[in-house]
This record gives C-alpha cells, structure tokens and sequence, in this order.
C-alpha cells in the first residue's frame, strides 16, 4: 500500500509542481547534452530561480507549443539547429529579445531578423581528412563547392540526407550560388560518396580514419568529444589519425550552425527568462559550456576547449545569416532527393 | 455506456491523424511523388515482407520444436524465447553497428585472434534492409512464439496421430497439419509484429534506410509539412486496416477450435542425440542474436563508461519507469477486457469498430500520434478542466493516457483471444444460476480470463518501458524514465553511457516477462 501511496503523492506533485515552486523558468530544449545539466543546476544556485525542463524532437516541442497556445508554461525554446528556431520565429511565437546584455555579446548575423532568437554557441562544419591519402596540396584551398569535382570520385562520406545539419549545410549553399547551381553540385558530389549514406557524423570520422574513404563531412565538435577519451580508447585513437580542413577560407567561409535560444511570447516567467539567456551568455558559462560540447563559444574573450583549438582559431566563417538556413531548409530537402542524396 | 465513451476518448488522436486526409494537399505531395514515394512504398513492403516470413518461421518452428519434443534445454528455451521481447529494436540496432561495422567490436574481436590486417571484415555490412529484417525479426518473433505455442499446446494428439497413420512424416505433420491450424493464431502474432515494425523510427533512422516512416519524418522535420506527414501516416494507417480486415476475414473461415474437453494431454517425443542438437541450435539462434549478443555488448559497453550508473537520479529514473509500467499495464488489460465484454453482448455494433480502430493505431509512428495526443490534452484541458492552465499536457495522468492508447492493441489481442475460448453455452449457464451483466464479468469470465488478462498486463507493461518517442513529448517537467536517458545519450551515439539505462530497461522488461514464462511453465504442467 505504501507503494500505492507513494504513485498517489507522484501524481499529485505532477499536478501541483507548478504552483510549489513559484520561482521557476521553463525550458523546452532539443539539447540532449548532460553538461547542460549542471549548467541549469548552476543558474539555481546563482539566482534562486528552479530550471524545469523538457527535452524531445525540436519539431515536436514546437508543435506542443503551438498547441498549447497562450497557456503554455513554457520560456524558452532552445535548440541546436536555426531551422529549429526559424520554424518557431515564422509561427511568430517568440518575443523579441531587449536584454542589452545579450544584444550587446551577440553579433547581428547569430541573432534573429528582429532579435527573436540568440545563438548560444556554434559549430563549423568542416572537412576531416586522412593526411596518408590527401597531400596538403590538394587540401588546401578546398571549397565546398570543388567536392563535386571528378576527383574525388568515391572519396568522401556523409551521413543522410534527413540530417538537419546536411540540409543546412545545403540550404547555405542555395542561398551562395542559386538553387540551380547548387543542384549541379549536388548530383556531381553525390557521385563521389564512398558508400551509402549511413550513420551519425561520428561514424563518418571513423570511416576516414580507419581509410574506408579519404574525406568526411562534419561537424567540429564531434572531434573534441572523441579525442577527449569519453568515448572509449578506440575513437580517441581514430581521432588522432585525422586532420581537420576549413572550406572556402579564399571566399565566404567555412558553413556555420548555432544552437540557439529565444523567449516565448507566452511566457509565464519573461523575468526569469532573461536572466537565463544572459546567464548563458556570460563569459563563465560560455567556457563551461564549450569546454564540455567542445562547440565554439558566442562570447568574444572566451577560448573553445583545447581540443578544439589545436586546430585553428584563426579561420573565416561564412556570414550568411543563419536565419537563412530555416528559410530554406524545405528547397534544400528536395533538393537533395533529387539529385539521389539518400 | 461507459467504454463507448472510453473509446472515442481513445480513439481521438487517431481521428486526429485521419482528418488530415480531408485536409488541403501541398504541392509537396508532387515532390514526394515524382521522386521519393516508390522508393519508400518498395522499401517498406520489403521490410515488412522479410521481417513477416522471418518471425512467422521462427515463431512457429521454435514453438513446435519445444512444444512437441524433449530435448537437451527443452524446459529452458520454454520460457528463454520470450526473452528478445525485452530488447528494444532500436537498441538491438545501435549494438548491431557496434559489433558488425567495420570496425566493431566483433570484427575487431575476429581479426585480433587470426591476426588479420585491417582491411579485412568478416561480418557483412549490417547498415541496410536486410540488417533491419533481422534486428526486427530478432526482437519481435516471441509475439508469434507466445500465440503459437499455446496453440500447438491446445492440439489433439489424436488429430496427429491420425495424420501419421495416414503416412505423413513428423515434418509432414508440422507443414500439412499443425501449421495450417494454427495459421489464424500466428497471423493475429504478425500483425503486432507488423504494426510495431511500421511505428519504429529509430532502428531504421539508425541505419539510414528511407522508410515510409523515415519518409515522413523527413516531410515533417525537414520539409515542415506537418499536415502532409499525417496524410503519409493516414495512409499508412488505411493500409494496415485492410491488413487486418483481411486478417479478420481469414480468422472467421478457419475456426478449428477444439472444444473437445477430452482431448488427451500430450507426450513429447524424446529425441536422439544428434536430432536434439539441431533442436537446440535452431532455439539458441534467435535467442542468441535477439538476446545474448546485444545483452553482451551492452554489459561490455557499460564497463567501458566511467560514469557510475548506480546513484539518486538512476534510481528515480527506474521507479518512474516501473510504476508507469505496472499502473499501464493493469489500467489497458482492464480496459480491454471491459471493451470486450461489451463487444460480447453487442456484437456487431459500433465499439467493435471503434475497438479495432484503435488496435491499429498502433501502427501509426509514435511521434505523429503523439501530436495527435497533444490536440487532444489541450483540447481536454482547454474545454473540461482549466482553461486558464495546462493541466493534462505534461501531467502523468496524460502519459498513463498516452501509454493507454499506444498500447490497447497489445492487451487486446491478448483478451482478445481469452474471450474466443468460452462459449456462449457458459454465459447461458452463468445467467439461469443468476449471474448477469457485470456481475457475469466479475465472477465467471475473469476467472477464466485471468491467464489472458495477466498476459495483457505483462505485454503493455513490456511495452511501456521501452516507449519513447510519446514519453518525450508528454512527459512533466525534469522527469525522466529510462528509456528517455538512453535516448538522451543514443542520439549522440555515447553509447558507453547509454548502456547503464539500456540494460535496465532490458531487466525490468524481465520482470513482466518471467511472469509469463512462469505462466508458460505452468501452462504446459497442465497442457
């Protein structure tokens, strides 16, 4: 009975907690990293202020969102991709950001069209290489856009299509060089896959480093998590034996993508909201944060982790707006189904 | 009255879904058309092929082997089969690419004792269909073993010994006789493990395969098309409803219950030294790859983590998973079986529709029915209970709803089928001694359905602790259950820590499936 007694008290605090704890800011979050805990934990400590969050699909948290309407509890949306954010900025359920804080760290091309979103941190996504197959001089001065070319036919891996951080990758190129041009790309780069599109962007490391292809696309950070050693001995040791290459350091730059954050426009707890968002973004933070998702940090004066200086900090990013990204994000996806990007 | 009302409850977020078909068509529907669609309607047909002629053989081959003969770990794989029932697909996926890649452990394994170069791998690849119809196949073949066990218990020896006289050989028996009977029990096993096929995202997301489902989460997430998602869930949905229909229609042709009550129990046929080796090896596999290996790497990975995986939050995590389990568990049994009572005594009439309609939803991808659920909370909250607050969204008394509908297909077959084996002539004798209505329910036919309805139980709460993609969206704020916390960690593929939550969810699936393997045991005592 007890036990019974017990499930009775979990249902009741379910339907209670918000009303226990009148100080709270809530977080919907498609940020699945356990650092970010302690993080949340810190905010508490500081403020006083209790983080309750929810983590799922960023599609999904939004269509709950959106159904939830004007009695949503919800503060803040924070995600790791812009298309994300932009779904939620064009629905119009954000408010716009005015905490000089955050607006004053934060540079123009991170943030929303009308300051709806901030980016919280960034990632490049960049070309890893095995220096055994590629000499540098065919490396350097590498674009994006030369990945088409006949020579590297069955040279490269990806993982699939249905990857957010492919169709922005993709949708950056639409918004450089036309949809028309981009598409010629797209089926020519697709010809030079090594296999089948498979696996997370780990697994596409791997394949480099253990010679199944010459070349892999990427994002930064997954580096820094595998040379950090948390994931076992072997993907350290992988890690090791690939570089990292900067596309398109002669023109626009290397891709980047944010994870980012806004206030809801129905938020219960704006207050409390803005403090979070400035608690993400104070210099402190921003080095925890990086140091643990091995991201680049937002905030000028902080260093990204030193597994991921050791490959550069001196490196062009392209500036297209990454609200673009979301805009395009559809075109990008039957962009790619049409050229054969499984 | 009341589980009519239940059931259009119930049945709403599916209604949700399906009104997407009167709605408007984007242009999207050409996209999809012109170059993708064919591609996922081959691959899905496919898929759901392979898998329904794998689990179909050995579900039934396995059950008859260990039904029919003694031999060396007979009394073990009695029960052992059932065992893959506790490993989710997509956790069999992720272990399967961390031993068969390239680079996996067990080809690393190979190649360290034969001393072989690098570019060498012994195991195919596993990332395409093929690896999908073994990995669903795997975990899902015990629904068919459990039906078609108990069938092959209710045969008449007589029947085959007749069959022998006439000169058919004991696998003549199988393929001529016992199959062809039990084929309308076997087949209602296939159409959970078809359904449960269709809803899964995350083994065929893991090996990158385009799925009709694959496909519509691509038209949601990448293509913001939510509407146009649902219609592609809609229409996966009408399929399996012709699916069951037809399924309903051959059950109806080929009723060979046998109500002879003296019917003679069975005696197994011992077998010979080499016969019971191949015995055991064709029960061993499906345990083995089903069970054995992902449980193995699984224990290997978690002492690779360095994390502790024993502490406050762990804890807290498994409870809410257990009790979620259990609570499910007996609210969806009892509410197949009142659903069914009623059915009993109105046949024909509209809740057996609605009752049917709801078992497929179980085909519908979880996420999609999910938001169908979201609608309808927030319809709940907004109209019945507070319209100035969220009260049912992110409450457990909404997952526990959620769980309820995802499911009543589970609990159902299961009651289901308890209920075709009493006859009429019993509800006949139970109201001229007295005993009507709920009355008959409460002192005639739960007893006798206590097997069925225990069964339910332990298959919603099996179920339930592997749940994912409702539990995510529906679930209160910093709450957590295990299957949540390896997800949380499997997305980023840090399976080190995922192991810890995923070996729980493995262990806890036991508990519900001892049960049933005790139930087994004694079952065939009186078999």
């Amino acid at each position: 009975m007890a036990f019974m007694k017990k499930i009775l008290y979990l249902l009741l605090i379910s339907f209670l907690s918000e009303i226990i704890f009148a100080d709270n800011v809530n977080v919907y979050t498609s940020r699945h990293y356990d650092s970010d805990d302690a993080l949340y934990e810190e905010f508490t400590k500081e403020t006083g202020i209790k983080v309750n969050i929810i983590s799922g699909k960023g599609s999904a948290l939004l269509e709950r969102i959106k159904s939830e309407g004007i009695n949503s509890p919800a503060d803040i949306f924070f995600t790791v991709d812009a298309g994300n954010l932009w779904k939620v900025q064009k629905e119009g359920l954000f408010q716009s950001i005015n905490s000089k804080k955050v607006l004053s760290s934060v540079p123009a091309e991170l943030r929303g069209p009308n300051d709806e979103w901030t980016a919280v941190a960034k990632r490049a996504r960049v070309i890893f290489y095995n220096p055994m197959k590629i000499r540098p001089s065919e490396i350097q001065d590498l674009t994006y856009e030369d990945l088409a070319n006949e020579e590297w036919r069955n040279r490269i891996v990806i993982r699939s299509s249905s990857n957010m951080y492919n169709q922005s990758l993709v949708a950056s190129l639409i918004a450089n060089l036309g949809e028309e041009d981009t598409e010629i790309w797209a089926k020519g780069f697709v010809k030079n896959f090594a296999r089948k599109p498979q696996g997370n962007d780990r697994s596409q490391i791997i394949a480099v480093s253990n010679g199944e292809a010459d070349m892999a696309i990427a994002n930064s950070y997954y580096i820094g998590i595998m040379l950090s050693g948390s994931a076992g001995k072997e993907q350290e040791e992988a890690a090791k034996r690939v570089k990292i290459h900067f596309p398109n350091q002669n023109d626009r730059g290397v891709h980047i993508n944010i994870s980012g954050a806004g206030i809801l426009k129905s938020s219960p707890n704006p207050v409390n909201a803005n403090l979070f968002l400035e608690f993400l973004l104070s210099k402190k933070v921003q080095k925890h944060m990086v140091d643990r998702s091995y991201e680049y940090p937002i905030v000028e004066g902080v260093l990204p982790s030193s597994e991921i200086s050791s490959f550069g900090l001196n490196f062009k990013e392209d500036n297209t707006a990454v609200s673009q990204f979301g805009e395009l994000n559809p075109k990008a996806i039957r962009l790619m189904d049409r050229s054969g990007w499984k | 009255m009341l589980p009519f009302a239940l059931l259009i409850i119930f049945c709403a977020p599916i209604f949700i879904v399906l009104s997407s078909l009167f709605g408007e068509y984007s242009d999207n529907w050409i996209h999809l058309y012109n170059y993708v669609l064919a591609d996922y309607v081959s691959s899905t047909f496919f898929l759901i092929s392979g898998v329904s002629v794998l689990v179909f053989f050995i579900g039934t081959i396995t059950a008859w082997i260990v039904t029919n003969y003694d031999f060396y770990g007979k009394s073990f794989f009695e029960w052992s089969l059932i065992l893959p029932l506790s490993i989710p697909p997509y956790i069999l996926a992720y272990t399967f690419t961390g031993l068969f890649d390239p680079f996996g452990d067990a080809n690393n394994l190979i190649r360290s004792i034969f001393n072989l170069g690098s570019d060498v791998s012994i195991f195919p690849n596993v990332r395409n269909i093929y690896g999908a119809i073994v990995v669903f196949s795997f975990t899902l073949y015990p629904y068919v073993y459990l039906v078609s066990r108990s069938a092959f218990l209710n045969q008449s020896k007589s029947m085959k010994e007749s069959a022998r006289l006439l000169g058919l050989s004991e696998i003549g028996v199988f393929f001529r006789l016992s199959l062809p009977i039990i084929r309308p029990a076997a087949i209602g096993g296939m159409m959970l493990v078809i359904m449960e096929t269709l809803s899964d995202f995350g083994a065929v997301d893991h090996f990158a395969i385009q799925t009709f489902t694959t496909g519509i989460f691509r038209t949601w997430q990448g293509m913001y098309d939510l509407q146009t998602a649902m219609q592609l869930a809609s229409l996966l949905l009408l399929v399996v409803g012709l699916f069951f229909i037809l399924e309903r229609s051959s059950r109806n042709k080929a009723a060979f219950t046998s109500n002879d009550s003296s019917f003679r129990p069975e005696n197994e046929i011992r077998l010979p030294s080499m016969k019971s080796f191949w015995a055991f090896l064709i029960c061993f596999i499906p345990l083995f790859i089903g069970f054995i290996l992902p449980i193995t790497e699984l224990i290997f990975w978690a002492f690779e983590s360095e994390s502790s995986f024993i502490n406050k939050k762990f804890i807290q995590t498994s409870f809410n998973s257990v009790s979620l389990a259990i609570i499910s568990g007996l609210v969806t049994a009892f509410l197949a079986l009142i659903i069914n009572f009623s059915i009993r005594f109105k046949p024909g009439a509209i809740i057996k529709r609605l009752s049917s309609l709801l078992s497929i939803g179980y085909a519908v991808p979880g996420l999609i029915l999910a938001v169908g659920m979201v609608q309808l909370f927030i319809y709940i909250d907004n109209n019945f209970l507070d319209s100035t607050r969220i009260v049912l969204t992110g409450s457990i008394f909404g997952l526990l709803l959620a769980y309820i509908i995802k499911t009543y297909a589970l609990a159902n077959s299961s009651i289901e089928s308890g209920y075709e084996r009493i006859t009429s002539s019993m509800d006949d004798s139970s109201k001229l001694l007295g005993s009507t209505g709920w009355g008959m329910l409460a002192r005639v036919h739960l007893p006798l359905l206590k097997t069925s309805f225990l069964t339910a139980t332990l298959l919603v709460m099996s179920e339930v602790v592997k749940e994912l993609p409702a539990t995510l969206i529906l679930r209160p704020f910093n709450f957590e259950t295990l299957a949540v916390s390896t997800y949380i960690y499997a997305a980023e593929e840090r399976m080190f820590q995922a192991a810890s939550p995923a070996i729980a969810i493995v262990l806890i699936g036991l508990i519900p499936i001892f049960f049933l393997s005790k139930m087994i045991r004694s079952s065939n005592k009186l078999g």
